[in-house]
């Protein structure tokens, strides 16, 4: 049987054999085909990835050829000075604020808009298109944009309240220097930017809900708010896991944002671990350092987006 | 009548004085033109953008003359350029004859350069600044061609020191005269006369993060006889002088005698609160006058004025020297240029006097002392007498005030260390004296991490 007739045939007729009389068993086809595909991954993924965790157990400096050498008796000291640096620790404190507070406002107003959009009965399509309109922005874009709404002495912030009489003199308020209003700015520069994508999925997975339900619940004398909350929002709840799973791991697009906002600035108040890897292993070129911090930044992602699979697989259970 | 034909007479004997001055210099010289390049392709990376561009128009007349091809490779601004050479470097990619370099990058690099000392004889580097030529030198090793150069006078605003009511307000204010300061103090009292008088927004103006504000900390502990390392390179700033200008920055911010946002700021953000006339004082580059002068563009043109840059505070005593943080742009060869002696070529054509005077009158300043000559007289013509006495200044600082950063390969990864604390003892998180002894702290581990104690 040739490999083609294998393929039409189910591949159950030798179910064993392998790669004989030059021919592939059906079991053993798929991974020949996708064997490409892994070979690249592997090449491209894989491999700068554990090379990366080697270089993060030494003291790699970039302009240090020599310095990229494997000592077991300094293995772990990236790591040391890494946890006994206050400044990652403050960068992992409010990469977590930043992160919970920006992907929850996000989902709040996001969950709002879709069921705006929703009930939209003119104009539907261009309310939809404006929508989309922070998706064309590149990041850094966004960040030079919001810099100057914020910026205190020219900025638009400012200058607005300056003319509503609510400040008494022009630039009174840092918004990109004080505290919290740092965070506070790149915060709501990184919510503008994840509304389209949230919402969109939101209005999706709301515009795909059987209407009977609510019919329903419309017989039984439910009122709106009823509606939402114990019919709406528990179905959206696939849909919302999808898109805060996908959140949370577009979310270091920010790092362009607070780069151009605050470079983590003043004095580390908006560093994040992605400012401060960058620090570290460009500006400084201390790549073993780096590598490490990375590799730290890397496992915390993999720790929300197990989390957040976890409670997507539940809710598709539940529901 | 009498009058307009002394002025006639007048005229004529100054375009005759300034053509026969003309004709004794000549006309400027390209250098680098004498050697047979046919069939080479030389190529370089170099910082791009800008009026940076214009001098690599003149490139065609060296390879007409030569029969060599110039390949520009990479034209990226500075932060981009330091970045393309550290990872060229590191991987042993620079396959390049000519790389843009800075005085204050230079060290990181050196193990990665060739020493360019075979390539440029005395003859070719006599009409250098020697200070930047020192600058440019790391253990008796050139590195580094120098092609501008840039270093900060004061600019003060004319009508507050043009002001007789002013002038009698600060008087009987401080008991002294209000004159252009010359001293940090000096400076600290007019600043702080003007804002509490309601005469200027801000009596002062500095950028406050990064490079930008680790090198202003420098330059005024450097005026006030202050030293950031010792010989042993151990850090020194967090001493009386360094924790005497750090509370006068602190003082400063806490009384709004500076901007709100100064942590916040960089170059441009403190040339705007200067060009809208919000700010009485400041250190700043030469390289903003042109904008400063644009009526379209600034409500300050035409009303200030430029000085020599501060010396520092009292504290340092005998020691206080002017102020005079200073860089130049320039031209390296990688080690692993593929045809070093024809970069050194390209470098000796690019930095020729022909080629030098030509960027010269886009606003740089040059490195060459017969460039200096050339566009200072050519000012000597202009309607605005500061065009002149600008450059007559900005000569006179290049070189007598011209200081680098220490010409280390640390000096940025300091900066990164030392900047957010300077901007935590601003913004009042911390003390001056435990802001400046945890930076020193910090700094110590990160030199020993770097061998520097043995």
């Amino acid at each position: 049987m040739t490999l083609q007739a294998q393929v039409r045939s189910g591949g159950n007729a030798e179910p064993e054999q392998r790669f004989t009389d030059g021919r592939i068993s059906a079991r053993w086809f798929p991974v020949f085909m996708l064997l490409p595909a892994i070979l690249f991954i592997l090449v491209v993924l894989l491999f700068p990835l554990l090379y990366s965790l080697y270089v993060s157990f030494t003291p790699y400096e970039l302009l240090k050829p020599n310095s990229l050498k494997f000592e077991l008796a300094r293995a772990l000291r990236n790591y040391q000075k890494l946890f006994a640096d206050a400044i990652f620790w403050k960068s992992v404190g409010n990469t977590i604020v930043f992160l919970f507070l920006s992907i929850n406002l996000s989902y709040v107003i996001a969950l709002g808009l879709s069921q705006l959009l929703a009930r939209v009965t003119r104009g539907q399509g261009l309310m939809r298109t404006l929508l989309m309109v922070p998706m064309m922005f590149a990041p850094i874009l966004v960040g030079f944009q919001f810099r100057w709404f914020f910026n205190a002495n020219v900025g638009l912030v400012n200058n607005l309240l300056y003319s509503l009489g609510l400040m008494q003199e022009r630039g009174q308020i840092a918004w990109l220097v004080d505290e919290p209003l740092g965070m506070f700015s790149i915060i709501v520069a990184s919510i503008w930017m994840n509304l389209p994508v949230l919402t969109i999925i939101l209005l999706a997975g709301t515009l795909s809900l059987p209407v009977e339900t609510f019919e329903a619940a419309d017989v039984d004398g439910a009122n709106s708010w009823q509606q939402f909350r114990f019919i709406t929002f528990p179905l959206l709840a696939p849909f919302s896991y999808i898109a805060l799973t996908i959140l949370s791991l577009d979310i270091s697009r920010a790092f362009d944002i607070v780069r151009i906002m605050t470079d983590g600035g003043p004095a580390h108040r908006t560093e994040l671990i992605w400012t401060y890897v960058t620090r570290l292993a460009i500006e400084n070129t201390k790549f073993g350092l780096g590598s490490a911090m990375s590799w730290v930044t890397v496992l915390l992602a993999v720790a929300f987006t197990l989390y957040f699979f976890r409670q997507l697989v539940r809710s598709r259970v539940v529901r | 009548m009498v009058h307009k034909a002394r002025l006639l007479v007048f005229m004529l004997v100054l375009m005759l004085g300034t053509g026969l001055a003309a004709q004794d210099m000549g006309e400027p010289q390209y250098a680098g033109l004498d050697m047979d390049l046919s069939g080479i392709n030389i190529r370089m990376a170099n910082i791009g953008g800008g009026t940076y561009e214009v001098m690599y128009e003149s490139i065609s007349v060296f390879e007409e003359a030569t029969g060599a091809t110039v390949e520009i490779v990479a034209l990226l601004d500075g932060f981009a350029i330091d970045q393309k050479l550290k990872v060229d470097f590191a991987t042993g990619a620079a396959d390049y004859d000519v790389a843009w370099d800075h005085t204050s990058f230079m060290a990181q690099y050196t193990d990665f350069l060739l020493p360019l000392n075979d390539y440029f004889g005395e003859e070719d580097l006599a009409e250098f600044s020697p200070a930047i030529m020192d600058a440019a030198t790391v253990d008796g090793n050139l590195y580094l061609i120098p092609r501008h150069a840039d270093i900060s006078p004061i600019h003060y605003r004319l009508d507050l020191y043009e002001s007789e009511e002013i002038a009698a307000e600060y008087l009987a204010a401080t008991g002294e005269e209000l004159t252009v300061p010359t001293t940090l103090e000096q400076i600290d009292r007019q600043a702080r006369f003007f804002v509490e008088n309601g005469h200027s927004t801000f009596g002062y103006t500095l950028a406050g993060r990064e490079e930008a504000l680790t090198g202003r900390f420098y330059e005024m502990h450097f005026a006030s006889g202050g030293s950031l390392f010792n010989e042993n390179w151990e850090p020194t700033f967090n001493d009386e002088i360094g924790v005497a200008v750090a509370e006068l920055l602190r003082g400063w911010y806490q009384d709004s005698i500076i901007p709100v946002d100064t942590t916040d700021l960089l170059w441009d953000g403190v040339a705007a609160y200067f060009c809208n006339g919000d700010t009485a004082i400041k250190l700043e580059w030469y390289g903003w006058y042109a904008y400063f002068q644009s009526a379209d563009n600034c409500a300050i043109n035409h009303n200030f004025g430029l000085a020599r840059g501060f010396t520092g505070l009292s504290v340092g005593g005998d020691a206080v020297r002017p102020s005079g943080w200073a860089g130049a742009h320039a031209f390296s060869i990688p080690a692993t240029a593929p045809n070093p002696e024809a970069g050194a070529q390209l470098i000796k054509f690019l930095s020729s006097e022909r080629v030098a005077y030509e960027e010269a009158q886009l606003g740089y300043l040059p490195v060459r002392n017969d460039v200096w000559t050339r566009i200072i007289d050519d000012a000597a013509m202009a309607e605005n007498p500061l065009d002149r006495e600008r450059l007559v200044l900005a000569q006179l600082q290049v070189s007598e005030d011209f200081k680098t950063p220490p010409l280390i390969a640390e000096w940025i990864p300091f900066s990164n260390i030392f900047y957010p604390h300077m901007q935590a003892i601003l913004l009042g998180d911390v003390s001056a004296q435990d802001g400046l002894d945890q930076a020193a702290a910090e700094t110590r581990e990160m030199m020993a991490d770097a061998g520097y104690y043995g």
